[in-house]
């Protein structure tokens, strides 16, 4: 009975996938997570035929009037009218869930169009919107190109947080010799990686939990840029050997940038060997280098399968260029970290508390001044030049480097 | 002995390069006086913050003025940046008198007819470059006093954003001393690192500093075409700094030091060391990863370069011969192996004239003697004529011709 109570308590979180590329990612997930507790899956597309090849359960077509079925070709006005027209099935998709993950690549005209309406109806019913976002590469085309920075900018505008992860960043870590094909699949790779994240952090058991209320403190200031890192490390200096990984992570190249995260959550994901000294050691250099220990909430997990190796997972949202007008009145609080809890059974800690929804709804209220920042993904990769107008030349930011705009991996090392 | 001080003044994104000179008599020029200050407040060949590149300007005047122990009369200004644009624009006139013997007057029609292109309120010219006469269909050098009917002419006009020439002027006449002319930095060093020769046959000249890379075409003896790439040395930097996912400063050590404009076979062995001295945060780099970073840059731009459409027009007809590359950046190792592939032209790197003392011999001083050179000649050149209101910013802004 009262596991039955807790399990009813605990936060409900939905993995929507948007388009071809979003369901692709969800039934990645599917497959990669052998645990699906206090998790739902969900494919939304336009195209009846892709929905159908999706081995996930919840399958919503939305659109039918508009598109019947065939999918939006590439056109997000399209994808839109097609999710303005099914708000009704958009609304009972997200209702009752208090954490809602949104996959989509906005390289398609499904996933764009659909997302930023998903976010904003699930944003009304109370909920936390995390969405993950693939950023086509510059060689797709520049019409593809502008279709995802516009579309970037809308889900800015709705979502608690969103984590763009352009393509051209994430073929840098491919072996020199996988196919283009594969960077695709590295995307789905990034995103479980970070939902895999969250969702153990929230409903394992582990040595440290973050209960729902604090991961929403994380992403209550809507800040502009948000930071998500990811480490592994194995073998006899896991730790060592994760750190590295992490300031290499592909996502936080910009020194500058990793360093201005306001509100960082740090996710660690152990073996059962990971000892309280070496999560101290993974928090004292990951706050050194992304945050300060004020603002910063850590969790740290068991998986009994593992040993000598070690996950880092850093998300962060930044307040850059909203402090002006707001974080003087809304001072983040400060996160205490909660007290080791070995041994003990913690799902009770990740309990949602009643007030938590009400809260959420009252928060809505606060404006939302995410658009006021008006970067967008590109900006994130200029670096040196970030404060210098955009270098346009036949559509193209010179200013951001040939080799991501190209498509040339790298060989690091 | 009558004798004139100029200054000549390039604001770099780099640095800022002020060298003085005497023109004796009209007659001669001598190099009397240097300064360079690294500059701030300049990126991408353009002023963005007013006071800091104004304070690092005075203190390479001042320095200048100290070593040559001078007052300087008159700058001549370096112009660059994305905001320089040009068109080409011409005119015909059909020759008045019954003898159908071309006359003065008739010259004056076409080449005001030729000039009076309007312009938006925030640009303005800055040269206006005459490619040379056509009398029915024939070009000619001189038209006056020749037969035909139909007398034509050309124009490069090159033109920059009021703003962005006046905030330059600003800090010049910040320091007390007034603009003689504004010149286009390309046209400047293009001029110092060719010969009459390569002008004659066509040369294609890159100036690749830290901001931007300027670039000019001179076809038969006349320039044909200039432009500006708002990309330089510090993109290379800046994509090493990403590349690499360090900062600035290792990166740009690691350019100089590590970098090579061509590919390099990979292997596994090549590795450079990030800082060189095992210290904390010191790892080794594939030397290949950090020359593919650098190759695809370069390669970028000389493709942008030669995509340029006056430029692969002149390409098409087999119209350019050579390729010179001066600057800053074109010291990088093997550019001009890339230059060659990408051309398909032999490729050198530019070398100031010979009458250059050694320690101005470098390209970072191309630009700068330009700047001498020609306020050198516009004393020496009977055909400069003062041209009536064309710029609202300089009084005097003269016309460059038979260049």
């Amino acid at each position: 009975m009262e596991s039955q109570e807790l399990f009813e308590n605990a936060v409900r979180i939905k993995i929507v996938g948007v388009g071809g590329a979003g369901n692709n990612a969800v039934d990645r997930i599917r497959m990669d997570m052998e645990q699906l507790d206090g998790l739902t899956l969900s494919c939304v597309n336009t195209d009846l035929k892709t929905l159908s090849d999706s081995i996930v359960g919840e399958t919503h077509l939305i659109g039918r009037n508009i598109t019947r079925g065939l999918g939006t070709g590439g056109d997000p006005e399209l994808g839109r009218k097609a999710a303005e027209s099914d708000r009704e099935t958009i609304t009972r998709l997200v209702d009752g869930f208090e954490l809602i993950f949104i996959v989509a690549s906005l390289g398609g005209g499904t996933g764009a169009g659909l997302s930023p309406v998903i976010a904003e109806v699930a944003k009304q019913q109370g909920g936390l919107v995390i969405a993950f976002v693939n950023m086509p590469f510059t060689f797709e085309g520049e019409r593809r190109f502008k279709m995802a920075d516009s579309a970037l900018k809308e889900l800015r505008e709705v979502a608690d947080a969103v984590i763009p992860l352009p393509n051209d960043m994430l073929l840098q870590e491919e072996a020199a010799q996988d196919s283009v094909l594969n960077a695709f699949s590295k995307a789905d790779e990034w995103i479980t990686r970070g939902v895999k994240s969250i969702w153990a952090i929230l409903l394992k058991s582990g040595l440290i939990n973050v209960n729902f209320s604090t991961l929403r403190e994380v992403f209550n200031i809507p800040g502009g840029k948000t930071l998500f890192g990811f480490g592994v490390g194995q073998g006899p200096n896991f730790i060592q050997d994760a750190l590295d990984d992490l300031v290499l992570c592909p996502l936080l190249h910009v020194p500058d940038f990793s360093k201005v995260a306001d509100n960082l959550l740090v996710n660690i994901v152990g073996g059962t060997d990971l000892q309280m000294s070496q999560v101290q050691e993974i928090m004292t250099f990951v706050t050194d280098k992304f945050g300060s220990r004020e603002n910063t909430v850590l969790g740290a997990v068991i998986d009994e399968g593992k040993t000598n190796t070690v996950e880092i997972c850093v998300l962060g949202t930044t307040n850059a260029g909203t402090m002006r007008n707001f974080t003087k009145a809304r001072v983040a609080p400060a996160h205490r970290l909660p007290e080791p809890r070995n041994q003990v059974p913690v799902r009770a800690v990740s309990l949602r508390e009643k007030t938590t929804a009400g809260e959420a709804r009252k928060m809505d209220l606060v404006p939302n001044i995410q658009q006021e920042l008006g970067f967008d993904g590109v900006d994130e990769n200029r670096g040196f030049f970030e404060e210098t107008g955009r270098n346009e030349h036949d559509g193209l930011d010179l200013d951001v480097p040939t080799y991501l705009r190209r498509g040339i991996r790298v060989v690091l090392n | 002995m009558n004798s004139k001080i100029i200054g000549a003044v390039e604001i770099g994104t780099s640095k800022t390069v002020v060298l003085i000179g005497e023109i004796v008599n009209e007659k001669t020029l001598n190099i009397v006086g240097m300064g360079v200050s690294s500059s701030r407040g300049v990126k991408k060949g353009e002023i963005i913050d007013f006071n800091a590149a104004s304070d690092c300007t005075h203190a390479a005047i001042m320095a200048a003025e100290e070593s040559a122990s001078v007052r300087v009369d008159g700058v001549y200004l370096a112009q660059s940046g994305r905001h320089l644009e040009t068109f080409y624009n011409d005119a015909e006139v059909t020759v008045k008198s019954s003898d159908n013997i071309v006359n003065q007057s008739d010259i004056r029609r076409l080449l005001t007819e030729a000039k009076s292109k309007q312009l938006s309120e925030d640009r303005a010219i800055i040269h206006h470059i005459r490619t040379g006469f056509v009398l029915d269909g024939e070009p000619v050098d001189d038209p006056e006093h020749m037969e035909g009917h139909k007398l034509g002419v050309g124009y490069w006009n090159i033109h920059g954003s009021v703003k962005k020439m006046s905030d330059s002027i600003h800090i010049i006449n910040g320091f007390g001393l007034q603009v003689e002319d504004l010149i286009v930095s390309s046209l400047s060093s293009g001029k110092m690192v060719t010969t009459e020769e390569e002008r004659k046959s066509g040369v294609l000249v890159i100036d690749i500093g830290s901001g931007s890379t300027d670039y000019v075409l001179f076809n038969n003896e006349y320039v044909t075409h200039t432009g500006v790439i708002a990309v330089g040395g510090d993109h290379i930097t800046n994509d090493l700094s990403i590349g690499l996912r360090t900062n600035a400063k290792l990166a740009e050590m690691l350019k100089v030091k590590n970098g090579k404009a061509t590919l390099e076979p990979k292997s596994k062995n090549d590795k450079v060391m990030l800082i060189g001295d095992l210290t904390i945060g010191d790892r080794s780099i594939s030397r290949s990863g950090v020359c593919q970073i650098i190759n695809a840059r370069v390669d970028e731009l000389f493709k942008l370069i030669r995509g340029d459409k006056n430029v692969a027009h002149y390409f098409s007809k087999r119209q350019i011969t050579s390729v010179v590359l001066t600057g800053g950046s074109s010291q990088l190792k093997d550019i001009d192996r890339l230059g060659e592939k990408i051309f398909g032209l032999p490729v050198t790197l530019g070398e100031n004239p010979s009458w250059v003392a050694s320690d101005l011999a470098g390209p970072e001083f191309s630009t700068a003697l330009g700047l001498l050179y020609f306020g050198f000649s516009y004393k020496d050149d009977n055909l400069v004529r003062r041209e009536g209101k064309r710029s609202k910013l300089i009084k005097g802004v003269k016309q460059l011709l038979g260049f």
